[in-house]
């Protein structure tokens, strides 16, 4: 056996168990549909295995301002929620864009964004909506933008003792567009999120496969003003996120075909929250 | 090290040995001799393996046994007893929606799942939740005529 498995039964157990265990020994698993096949191939030994699968961590909250989700909310539970699909058109497009329907029933919010993955459908659509994340640990809970949870690819700044606790979402116009080679199953070659504030009157862009982790596009921001941008303002932030990016080739595409995807997806993304039905900026 | 536990499996009961780290697609064909579940790519990328558990779609080879012992599973060998599952099984026999047939039982579980959770989704709604499920033989017209077939019966 490579690992014993652990289940705590309340949040002060798990943090206990966290922070009694060495450097390295044990490793967190909520869906474990990226934790596994880590260990499979070697990328992680841990000793033991804490599962979450006890602690009651699954609120789907909606307030008039914003979507709370719990860490442990199974990606497939925000795909069938209909109120998501109506407000949040974007990031219930992401939420698909994640694996097939069998693994989107098993792995979860909390777990997408604590792995870090440098090729998350879901952290660009998240930071263009400036979701926050609440950290749960020995002290109490915590609450700080995921910009600064996100350190580095499979790097966050949990503290030793802490497990992510919720995500709160602010609902907002969003899009998102992603270029691959299968529908399912496979890892977006490049996307973009665009997200509208309609109170600050602010845009915000993320890309996903073009940094090592997915980013904000500021300057691409910065070209769109107002709420109904013109076509030619839509043209001139694609342009400047397609040149700005520090876009990187590897096997899933190539340097120039990165760019061109970058300005056809922002462009299309952005037009998508401009021209959306009324019904969705509620 | 290896705790015996109890599984429940397609209606019946089974007790096995079950070391913490064993895959749920491990347990059914090696402990339980369930072998109609398939390995493909043990990695999440294919379908072959999904079972049902608690009626819902899962990948057994990216699911500990351990994770769900407590909640009800439902294999391609328990279909047959199954309302939602028998007419699948004869909407994919009706269509020969299968060349090899290795990816079958992942593709009729997804699907006896899917009616399970949304009895009146469209073809397409189907078919878009099926993307997850891989045929390497590239037989995809006779599985999606047995979809679409299926779908349109039960509207």
């Amino acid at each position: 056996m490579t690992f014993t498995l652990l289940a705590p039964a309340t949040g002060e157990e798990a943090v206990a168990a966290l922070l009694a265990a060495g450097p390295g020994e044990l490793a967190v698993l909520a869906g474990g549909t990226d934790l596994l096949p880590d260990i499979d191939e070697g990328r992680t030994a841990p000793r033991r295995v804490l599962s979450l699968r006890r602690l009651p961590w699954r609120e789907l909250n909606w307030t008039s301002t914003e979507l709370e989700v719990g860490a442990l909310v199974p990606l497939a539970s925000l795909e069938r929620n209909a109120e998501l699909r109506r407000r949040m058109p974007g990031l219930f497009e992401a939420v698909g864009a994640v694996g097939g329907l069998a693994l989107r029933h098993r792995a979860t919010l909390g777990g997408n964004l604590v792995r870090a993955s440098p090729v998350s459908d879901l952290i660009p659509i998240l930071l263009a909506l400036e979701a926050r994340v609440g950290l749960y640990g020995a002290q109490g809970e915590r609450e700080l933008p995921l910009e600064e949870f996100l350190q580095s690819p499979r790097r966050t700044s949990l503290a030793p003792g802490e497990l992510l606790r919720r995500v709160r979402i602010p609902a907002r116009p969003c899009a998102f567009r992603w270029q691959r080679v299968r529908p399912a199953n496979d890892i977006s070659q490049l996307a973009v999120a665009v997200a509208y504030d309609p109170l600050g009157g602010d845009w915000r862009v993320a890309t996903a496969g073009v940094a090592p982790l997915a980013r904000r596009a500021p300057g691409a921001e910065a070209a769109l003003h107002g709420v109904a941008p013109s076509d030619a303002e839509i043209r001139a932030c694609a342009d400047v996120a397609a040149h700005e990016a520090p876009v990187r080739a590897d096997r899933r595409a190539t340097d120039p075909y990165r760019r061109l995807l970058l300005r056809a997806l922002v462009a299309r993304a952005v037009r998508a929250v401009r021209d959306r039905p009324l019904e969705s900026s509620s | 090290m290896t705790d015996p536990a109890a599984l429940w499996v397609n209606g019946r009961p089974y007790s096995t040995e079950l070391p913490d780290d064993e895959r749920l697609l491990d347990t059914l064909r090696w402990r339980l001799g369930l072998k109609g579940t398939k390995e493909g790519c043990r990695t999440g990328d294919c379908g072959a393996c999904t079972v049902l558990v608690d009626g819902r779609s899962v990948l057994s080879c990216l699911t500990l046994t351990r994770e769900v012992s407590e909640e009800a599973i439902l294999t391609v060998e328990g279909l047959e007893a199954d309302p939602v599952g028998r007419t699948v099984l004869e909407a994919f026999v009706q269509e020969a929606g299968l060349q090899c047939g290795y990816c079958t039982p992942g593709f009729v579980v997804a699907l006896t799942g899917l009616l399970k959770e949304r009895p009146n989704a469209s073809p397409e709604e189907l078919l878009e939740d099926l993307q997850g499920n891989l045929c390497r033989c590239t037989g995809y017209l006779s599985i999606r005529r047995a979809v679409v077939g299926l779908a349109k019966a039960r509207t």
